[in-house]
């Protein structure tokens, strides 16, 4: 365990060294990333500009199941999103060979040879966002309630870690799998709104299949008063480590069959 | 001419082999309508109109302008990476003009996404999303020139995401950007008569809304008549404006390319 945060210390140095070498690039990085968060925030402020609640909920304790998935997203975006491009960055071009035969966890050093700073970005307007909502939101605050906020947000990345290790797995079979990691991700823009809204299918799926609805509505409702979803949220960080293990466990699958595509 | 309808070809044959993407694409788009039908629906529980929008025409909008949207991007990321690792240097010797021709790789893409991902899809809206057929049938012909100008225009002005690679580095965080800024502006995400007056304004003078909120709302019926020939005249200045506005700045940013050294 020691090894590997050192090691992991060392890797996030050089990463840290080659951002700094291109500063525009990184600012370029954390602005878009603000504007693609605030075009998201901006479309419900315009929705509600028009109306007052939608089915129930207002403005306010939207932009709280926002908050929630963004601050977990962006964890996740920051530390793991090597993961995106474990097919045609690694498998592909036979680098995967390459972390085989070094006596390092080969899952570990893909993780660990990429920081997104983009991940900085949502963070931050997660924050911004959370800061907005809590005042209008008539809850109480204690250290229990500040505990188990970071514990459900936590929980929201290990599931968005989980389900994205999951499908990048496929890439052993496949050679490439990122279409799939694609298609499954937009499945995340769902959990950011009520679940009430949509039929049982989709709600089935979101909470049985892909559970993304365990990285923000259901967490995040666990917080709203009288929302009724309260006895489903606690189960969140329950999810997060079955899914988790899930994951990995197929991922050590996966490693087992995987073949080189030569070189 | 010839030569880049050959390569508009090409890039057709080229996407058809890859089967992957198409499927992840598609059903990422189905999932979003899903998403759309949802909100939208609930959206309006407890009112008829939205900014004089009924329901069915909100629908309507909403599912043509992402299908629209899907067309705004065009090749800029390309030709990015082709400056970046210094293959436009060669494709600069080759007898063709570069923009043309990645612009004909683009349209090649951009008829094959029809037939095979566009029309299908909108298929599928209609029979279950019940979306709305056009008003008439000339505002269905003012909604094809319009949706094709939009698109024309799309195509032009995403080759600034290559010309800007000449000095800058990342090139996904710029087309991220892009992408946010489009969406916004170009009302994917809302139509533009529910922005609050003073975006409204600004996004007069913006390119944007000449891709797809024009031409989806000549489609609903909220831009009709002389007004319809109005936006469309603009979309025609805005085109040749942005058409010239690449070529003087791709002659300027070539010049890097010579100082650089093969």
């Amino acid at each position: 365990m020691r090894r590997y945060s050192k090691l992991y210390w060392q890797y996030f140095k050089a990463r840290i060294k080659v951002m700094m070498e291109y500063r525009v690039d990184f600012l370029i990085g954390v602005m878009s990333v603000l504007f693609v968060q605030g075009t998201s925030i901006l479309f419900i402020a315009l929705v509600f500009h028009n109306v007052d609640t939608i089915h129930g909920w207002t403005f306010y304790q939207l932009l709280f199941i926002f908050a929630v998935a963004m601050l977990g997203r962006s964890l996740e975006h920051t530390f793991f999103d090597n993961l995106w491009t474990l097919g045609w960055q690694y498998i592909r071009p036979g680098n995967f060979d390459r972390l085989l035969v070094r006596p390092v966890n080969p899952l570990f050093q893909i993780i660990a040879e990429r920081v997104q700073q983009d991940g900085v970005g949502s963070f931050l307007v997660g924050i911004i966002v959370l800061f907005t909502a809590i005042p209008h939101l008539e809850l109480h605050w204690g250290i229990a309630e500040v505990m188990l906020l970071i514990v459900m947000i936590i929980s929201s990345a290990a599931i968005f870690l989980a389900v994205n290790l999951f499908f990048a797995t496929l890439s052993f079979w496949m050679v490439d799998s990122l279409p799939v990691m694609y298609a499954v991700q937009g499945m995340n823009d769902f959990a950011r709104y009520p679940m009430q809204i949509y039929g049982k299918g989709v709600r089935f799926v979101l909470t049985w299949i892909i559970p993304y609805g365990f990285t923000a509505f259901y967490p995040a409702a666990l917080f709203l008063d009288g929302s009724g979803f309260r006895s489903i949220g606690i189960w969140t960080p329950v999810v997060a480590i079955v899914t988790l293990s899930i994951a990995l466990l197929f991922w050590k699958r996966g490693l087992r069959s995987f073949v080189s595509t030569g070189n | 001419m010839r030569k880049y309808w050959e390569m508009a070809k090409s890039q057709i044959q080229l996407d058809t082999a890859y089967t992957a993407w198409y499927w992840a694409r598609s059903a990422s788009i189905i999932m979003r309508m899903l998403i759309i039908y949802a909100f939208w629906h609930a959206v309006y529980e407890n009112r008829t109109t939205i900014s004089d929008m009924p329901l069915d025409t909100m629908i309507t909008y909403i599912v043509l302008a992402t299908l629209l949207g899907n067309y705004v991007s065009g090749v800029g990321g390309q030709l990015a990476n082709q400056v970046r690792d210094g293959s436009v240097a060669i494709e600069l010797m080759r007898p063709y003009n570069l923009l043309d021709k990645l612009v004909a790789l683009d349209l090649g893409s951009k008829i094959s996404g029809t037939i095979r991902e566009t029309f299908p899809l909108l298929l599928v809206a209609f029979l279950f999303l019940h979306i709305n057929s056009p008003t008439s049938w000339l505002s269905l012909l003012l909604f094809i020139i319009s949706a094709l100008l939009g698109i024309f225009i799309g195509t032009q002005l995403d080759l600034i995401i290559g010309i800007l690679a000449f000095w800058l580095h990342y090139v996904w965080g710029l087309r991220v950007l892009r992408d946010a800024i489009l969406a916004f502006f170009s009302g994917v995400l809302v139509p533009i008569t529910m922005f609050p007056s003073w975006l409204q304004m600004v996004s007069n003078f913006l390119p944007f809304q000449s891709m797809v909120y024009v031409p989806v709302a000549i489609y609903t019926g909220q831009i009709e008549g002389i007004a319809a020939l109005q936006a469309i005249a603009i979309q025609l200045v805005w085109l040749v404006v942005i058409i010239v506005g690449i070529r003087l700045a791709w002659s300027f940013a070539i010049r890097k390319v010579t100082i650089f050294g093969g």
